[in-house]
């Protein structure tokens, strides 16, 4: 990447946005596809009634909350990328920040929808706002779910701001490389951005300070949204170690997810000398260290449960590796806490193809993990009535979850052809600056 | 009345722009802007620029979200008095939750707003003397000055390494 010049960058970079071939638009044509489906379901589910749902007492939280938690999750690592080592000077992470960041919000907003959807009347949405009414109803501010409404809005506005804040400098880039309706409409986005000494003083400034204050609140959110558990006290959920394993299992199921994303976009891109196999290595190594705490949260939710003396703690924790949800449960230690240990060997962090295969396996045990965290909890609670209950998701669900998934990776791929996947300016930053006298 | 006007030097290095900074500043003569493809540091330091006021825009919003969290917590306590696990109406404890986010919320809204207004943007016209090579791989310092030192001051720009120097409209 040293060897390039500003104008390879621009070409480099530019070159992704051209017009798209036959496989892209047949799979953004299948993610719409997808998404068509899903929609229908959620129309067929509004129509008939809640009752289509697998959702029912005792398991009352289903794959709605299960995806609801894993694209939150998915989300994080976008905001450790652009954010967290921004702050740490991490300069390998610029060529992916703008990719993650994109996932980001894209993650975050397909999250957002899952609530709606649960809500069933989600034409009166609006009664959750706190505004004088005649019920004279307001919501709760000492309620988790309140608070996780707050973070997850907070979190979706905030990397939406902090993404586009960052492409400002890069739009103005295409703008200046375009004519017509493009040029017009680039311009339009990129707020008539000169690159003057001053814009750079003010918007340098503006994105320290985004990255300062996104770090804190990535490891709020994920910790609000492991407070929707831990503050009940249903065993298996009530536990103080819920934050910190929420927001480094979040971690580790975003990078996975980054992976997952960036080798095909490097390939059909050549990208190849932008997003180097160091810097997917460097992923892969931070994945070794968020499965090691994820691994060490799982002992010491076994630990807790045993020694605590807690009798409903320990039975649950004792029924969840042996009962009705021992195969996901398995499946969570294996593709979490076991599988990503193969980066520790060099060879498969490095070769494209195990880099791959073991996200992929990463991503589906950190669905599976809160597959497990929320029915096994729920189906062994203190009422002996619930024990031993089985969740299976209706054809309805599975539809809508396959829905956001399509959505997901929909915008992804007119992200990738509409905008930059690669940070322009940034990447120029790396570089040595054109001097007369080397 | 001395007749104002504006060149624009375009540079292809960073340490030719730099140097005719050196000299404009010397010579006193009013730099306007400098424009790069990415941000160049010793650029501010050379023009003693102050750091950004954006900081206390961010600090204001911070503070209005603090205040607003802790408002909106306590007035719907007030306003639904319903008892929560046997704690206070108003409990502060969960407050700090709602203070924090609507304290980054307001910080990021009022930091991107502080960004906007110092940087003037949104424009939705562009200076005609704004080269589009500015954003690939030219830098460009663009000068006022008087009508009598045109002259001089397309010199500094040009000895000092300038590929090209025109006039500004």
């Amino acid at each position: 990447m040293k060897d390039l010049s500003y104008t390879d960058i621009n070409q480099k970079v530019m070159s992704g946005m051209a017009p798209p071939g036959r496989v892209y638009l047949f799979f953004l044509a299948s993610c719409f596809l997808g998404i068509v489906y899903g929609a229908l379901c959620w129309a067929y589910q509004i129509s008939t009634g809640m009752g289509v749902e697998g959702i029912k007492h005792p398991m009352v939280w289903g794959t709605y909350l299960i995806n609801f938690v894993f694209w939150v999750g998915i989300a994080h690592s976008g905001t450790l990328i652009s954010a967290i080592l921004f702050l740490f000077r991490a300069s390998w992470r610029t060529p992916i920040a703008r990719s993650a960041e994109a996932m980001t919000v894209f993650a975050v907003a397909t999250a957002g929808l899952f609530p709606f959807i649960h809500l069933g009347r989600v034409w009166i949405v609006y009664w959750i706002l706190p505004y004088p009414n005649q019920r004279n109803l307001w919501p709760n501010f000492q309620s988790p779910l309140v608070f996780d409404v707050i973070a997850i809005s907070t979190y979706l506005l905030v990397s939406a701001l902090f993404w586009y804040t960052g492409l400002i400098p890069d739009l103005a880039v295409i703008r200046d490389n375009t004519r017509g309706i493009k040029h017009r409409v680039y311009k339009f986005f990129s707020l008539g951005w000169l690159g003057s000494h001053n814009q750079w003083r003010h918007h340098g400034a503006a994105y320290l300070f985004f990255a300062a204050l996104a770090t804190p609140l990535v490891i709020s959110v994920h910790s609000v949204v492991s407070w929707d558990f831990a503050l009940s006290i249903v065993p298996g959920w009530h536990s103080t170690i819920f934050a910190p394993y929420f927001v480094a299992g979040a971690i580790h199921s975003g990078l996975a997810m980054v992976i997952t994303l960036l080798i095909p976009l490097r390939r059909i891109y050549r990208f190849e000398n932008l997003i180097t196999t160091r810097i997917l290595e460097n992923l892969a190594k931070t994945i070794i260290l968020t499965s090691l705490i994820v691994s060490y949260s799982y002992g010491i939710e076994y630990f807790m449960a045993w020694y605590s003396g807690n009798m409903a703690e320990r039975d649950t924790f004792i029924w969840r590796a042996i009962g009705n949800y021992a195969p996901q449960f398995w499946i969570m230690i294996i593709c979490n806490s076991i599988v990503p240990l193969g980066f520790c060997f060099k060879k498969l962090r490095t070769n494209l193809v195990s880099l791959f295969i073991i996200c992929l396996l990463v991503n589906l045990g950190m669905w599976f993990e809160r597959y497990v965290i929320i029915l096994s909890s729920i189906a062994h609670e203190f009422d002996p009535y619930s024990w031993g209950s089985v969740y299976r998701p209706t054809w309805v669900e599975l539809g809508i979850m396959l829905g956001s998934f399509s959505l997901f990776f929909f915008f992804f791929l007119l992200f990738v052809k509409f905008l930059p996947a690669v940070s322009i300016t940034e990447v120029k930053e790396t570089l040595k600056t054109p001097a007369r006298t080397p | 009345m001395i007749d104002n006007d504006r060149l624009i030097g375009i540079f292809a290095y960073r340490d030719c722009l730099q140097a005719a900074l050196k000299v404009l500043r010397e010579k006193g003569v009013d730099i306007q802007a400098v424009y790069s493809p990415v941000p160049l540091h010793e650029v501010e330091e050379t023009l003693s620029a102050k750091p950004s006021s954006v900081r206390y825009f961010t600090l204001t919003g911070a503070l209005l979200g603090i205040v607003a969290g802790i408002f909106l917590s306590v007035y719907t306590s007030l306003q639904w008095k319903f008892i929560v696990g046997g704690k206070p109406i108003v409990s502060y404890v969960p407050m700090v939750i709602v203070a924090f986010e609507f304290c980054i919320l307001l910080a990021i809204v009022f930091n991107l707003l502080g960004m906007l207004i110092n940087s003037r943007l949104p424009r939705f016209s562009i200076p005609t003397h704004y080269d589009t090579r500015f954003t690939g791989d030219r830098f460009g310092i663009l000068v006022q000055c008087a009508e009598s030192e045109r002259e001089t001051v397309a010199a500094i720009l040009k000895k000092s390494g300038a590929e090209e120097v025109r006039h500004a409209t």
